[in-house]
């Protein structure tokens, strides 16, 4: 499997992140970088203990990475979840549902990509 | 900035990721250095501010957002010297703008375009280098211009010194004398509307004030009698004639220092009053340049030897002046010399003439550079400078050594210090630091705190003695530290320095003394023994403290015994015991050494002669209707000396000429009364007997 169709796998626009960073080698440590880092479960711990502002910055922090990598999908519902959560709103498990489900589509996709080199 | 010297650059983002994306970006031209967030990025520029070349600053961070760096660096004025590119996915406008009124150079959103990176960092770079050559650029040459302008003149006004017979620093004293006065001024009044340019103009144009001089006989300027009606005639036309050399210089006419020197050579024999000469211009008719010089003329002739006088002191000379006994002065000029006479004093006499130019050109440049005050690079190298020879000094102590800055709140503690108390080096906001207060008692510090906002900047300084925690232990340790006034005319707290000692093994051995020690039963003082291990004790731990022994003896305790009885007499004794504690701080050592004699040691730092007064006249009291009075002999040990003997032997004898004097009285020792108890027979065996115990 290819970076190319691993981005395809999870609905990510691959040649903007090669034309913004331009280096296949710096975009697939990045992405395989993606897996450790542990805003998500900040994020998941802090809604769980209703901690809203940390939750505001882990879903931030999400955004920022997925837009630097170009993980469009997860870019976009983790942005939705960033605003909710930055305009104060306590009603955000639907947003929060979506970035689930945006999140562990990429990780997998990601997973499998790394199963192969 | 050297050629083969990577630039550094300052990345702060809370997300590793995205510090490694960057990272990866600009490793191979730059040195880097990374924060995870805001604090850490303060801490980093607190130390690091003058080698960074740029930062890149994330806005979204926990514990400090990159607006809270941002105000941090306006506050420190670091923002001025480093620029600063805000890489966030931010994009309202509102916090790009914010971001661009902090001074933010740049802002890349993201996701950001690694060419786009890494060109942006280079403008900002080239344009900062650029600019950072220029002010340095102007600098040298501005210091280097005046350096050798200065130096020429102090080459010739030495020559003319050397004709007039002068001391050879008549002109160096005058130049600094002018100088200080006109800062006091300008601190005072803006009146005149003096800027430090003016302030540096107007003190090197002050050398030229006698170059009339030239032109009067060597026999009139140099004759060690007084001078006759027409001789001084003579003498009197120095001045316009120093005026006339100027006003004809063939070049230079527009120069702003030869038309200051022009009024300083014409008008500084003018008076206040209009009764000087040569034009007899009254008051503010004088230019204060002339003014000003007057009175640093004047003020150093008479503190000056001279052919037909020998020199006054600097009090007498003072005084001379300000009864008008020597011209007629601007009073604003008056009170600038009386609110400055310590420095003055030491303003005509120490080599500072260089700090102070330095110090001048510093600003000046500055002022020219930016329009208003600010720190140059050159002086934030020197800051540099500064920070490392402390560190330095710190890391040799085991004292540990902080800093307090009020706004932003912010302590810093010395390495060592942090380290030894389990303390960050840098706390922000400190009053809800749950940590430092586990380390020291909350009451503690609001104390410390209170009483550096009621010191004064003429008298900053604060001791406390507390117990702090650290390592599992409790020990008493000393607080000494001074509050920093802001310069303006109502001084603003900004912070504190200071330095916290270990003193538990001192303070516990006190308290160990004080347990141990033998008791008066009568008057519950303690006794002479005991007095004396803690008078030395105390002696040997001051830091320079002053200290006074005062002995006391109750006038005609033998009749009063005599004739009332000794219940009337235990009274007596009890009823004194206990105004002289009343009368001293539970610190002082109050001491029954024996019969009727008793004795204070006590600690001063202000009007020794008034406490002492003040304990004499509580010890004079009446008991069941009769009078009680004592004669007292006090030694400082600024006389005597710092030792038990020597203090006590000079008590004694200032007691001796207290009860000689017709008793009810009290004395101070000065060695004149040092043979005085030697002639005593007596007296002096019974010290003898004393020294041998």
């Amino acid at each position: 499997m290819t970076l190319q169709t691993c981005y395809e796998n999870m609905g990510a626009n691959y040649s903007d992140a090669i034309g913004r960073l331009r280096s296949e080698r710096l975009l697939q440590k990045f992405v395989l970088k993606f897996l450790d880092d542990g805003s998500y479960d900040l994020l998941c711990r802090s809604l769980e203990s209703g901690e809203t502002e940390e939750a505001f910055r882990a879903a931030h922090t999400i955004k920022g990475m997925c837009q630097n990598l170009s993980f469009t999908v997860l870019a976009a519902s983790s942005s939705a979840l960033t605003e909710a959560l930055r305009a104060g709103q306590t009603e955000t498990d639907a947003l929060f549902a979506k970035v689930k489900e945006d999140y562990e589509n990429t990780v997998n996709a990601i997973r499998a990509f790394q199963a192969e080199i | 900035m050297q050629k083969d010297q990577k630039e550094k650059i300052l990345i702060v983002d809370d997300s590793e990721m995205n510090r490694s994306i960057l990272v990866d970006m600009l490793c191979d031209d730059y040195d880097l250095m990374e924060a995870e967030d805001g604090v850490e990025a303060v801490s980093i520029l607190s130390k690091h501010a003058v080698e960074l070349s740029l930062v890149l600053l994330d806005i979204v961070m926990p514990k400090m957002n990159g607006f809270g760096v941002l105000d941090a660096m306006n506050q420190n004025r670091w923002i001025e010297d480093v620029p600063v590119i805000i890489i966030s996915a931010e994009n309202s406008s509102d916090q790009v703008e914010r971001a661009y009124e902090l001074g933010a150079t740049d802002f890349i959103a993201r996701p950001f375009d690694a060419l786009i990176v890494q060109r942006r960092v280079v403008n900002t770079l080239l344009l900062y280098a650029k600019q950072k050559r220029l002010i340095s650029m102007v600098e040298e040459q501005v210091y280097e211009k005046e350096r050798q302008s200065d130096l020429m003149i102090d080459i010739l006004s030495h020559i003319m010194e050397f004709r007039n017979g002068e001391s050879g620093l008549h002109i160096l004293h005058v130049r600094n004398l002018t100088d200080m006065l006109l800062s006091r001024l300008m601190a005072k009044t803006d009146k005149y509307g003096l800027t430090m340019a003016d302030i540096s103009l107007i003190s090197t144009a002050s050398a030229l004030h006698d170059i009339g001089k030239m032109a009067i006989d060597e026999k009139i300027l140099n004759k060690p009698s007084r001078l006759t009606k027409e001789e001084f005639e003579i003498m009197k036309t120095h001045s316009a004639i120093g005026a006339d050399m100027l006003a004809k210089l063939p070049v230079h006419q527009q120069e702003r220092l030869v038309k200051v020197a022009y009024e300083i050579c014409r008008w500084h024999h003018e008076r206040y009053d209009g009764k000087g000469y040569p034009d007899g211009l009254k008051g503010d008719d004088i230019p204060i340049s002339a003014q000003v010089v007057a009175l640093a003329d004047v003020y150093d002739a008479l503190t000056s030897e001279r052919v037909y006088k020998p020199p006054f002191s600097h009090e007498e000379a003072v005084r001379m002046i300000v009864n008008g006994e020597c011209g007629a002065f601007n009073p604003f000029l008056l009170e600038c010399m009386e609110e400055n006479v310590d420095r003055l004093r030491t303003a005509r006499d120490e080599g500072i003439v260089e700090e102070v130019r330095q110090r001048k050109l510093r600003s000046i440049s500055e002022e020219t550079l930016r329009g208003e005050g600010g720190a140059s690079r050159r002086t934030l190298q020197l800051l540099e400078r500064e920070r490392m020879r402390n560190s330095f000094f710190a890391s040799l102590t085991e004292t540990i050594q902080f800093e307090y800055t009020d706004s932003p709140s912010m302590i810093t503690l010395s390495a060592r210090g942090a380290k030894k108390l389990g303390l960050d080096e840098i706390i922000m906001d400190p009053r809800h630091n749950e940590k430092i207060f586990e380390v020291l008692d909350r009451n503690v510090w609001n104390e410390v705190g209170r009483r550096l906002r009621a010191s004064t900047p003429e008298n900053p300084e604060v001791r406390f003695d507390c117990a702090l925690r650290y390592d599992g232990m409790t020990r008493w340790h000393r607080i000494v530290t001074r509050a920093l006034w802001s310069e303006d005319t109502e001084p603003k707290f900004e912070g504190a320095l200071g330095i916290v000692m270990d003193i538990h093994d001192t303070h516990m051995k006190l308290q160990e003394l004080e347990q141990k020690a033998a008791r008066d039963p009568l008057t519950g003082l303690i006794n002479r023994a005991s007095a004396r291990e803690r008078m030395e004790l105390r002696m040997s731990d001051s830091s320079g403290g002053h200290f006074a022994l005062a002995e006391i003896d109750i006038d005609d305790f033998k009749v009063i015994n005599d004739v009332y009885g000794h219940m009337f007499g235990d009274k007596v004794l009890q009823q004194l015991a206990r105004r002289m504690k009343n009368s001293v701080r539970s610190t002082d050592i109050c001491c029954r050494a024996g019969g009727e004699e008793f004795f204070i040691f006590l600690e001063y730092n202000t009007d020794i002669e008034k406490t002492i007064d003040r304990i004499f006249h509580n010890l004079c009291f009446t008991c069941d209707r009769h009078a009680v009075s004592v004669s007292m002999g006090v030694a400082l040990g600024e006389t005597t000396g710092l030792s038990y003997e020597s203090l006590y032997y000079a008590a004694d004898a200032a007691l001796y000429a207290a009860k000689r004097g017709g008793k009810h009285q009290y004395r101070f020792y000065n060695p004149s009364l040092h043979n005085l108890l030697d002639a005593v027979p007596e007296k002096k065996a019974g010290r003898e007997k004393e020294d041998k115990q």
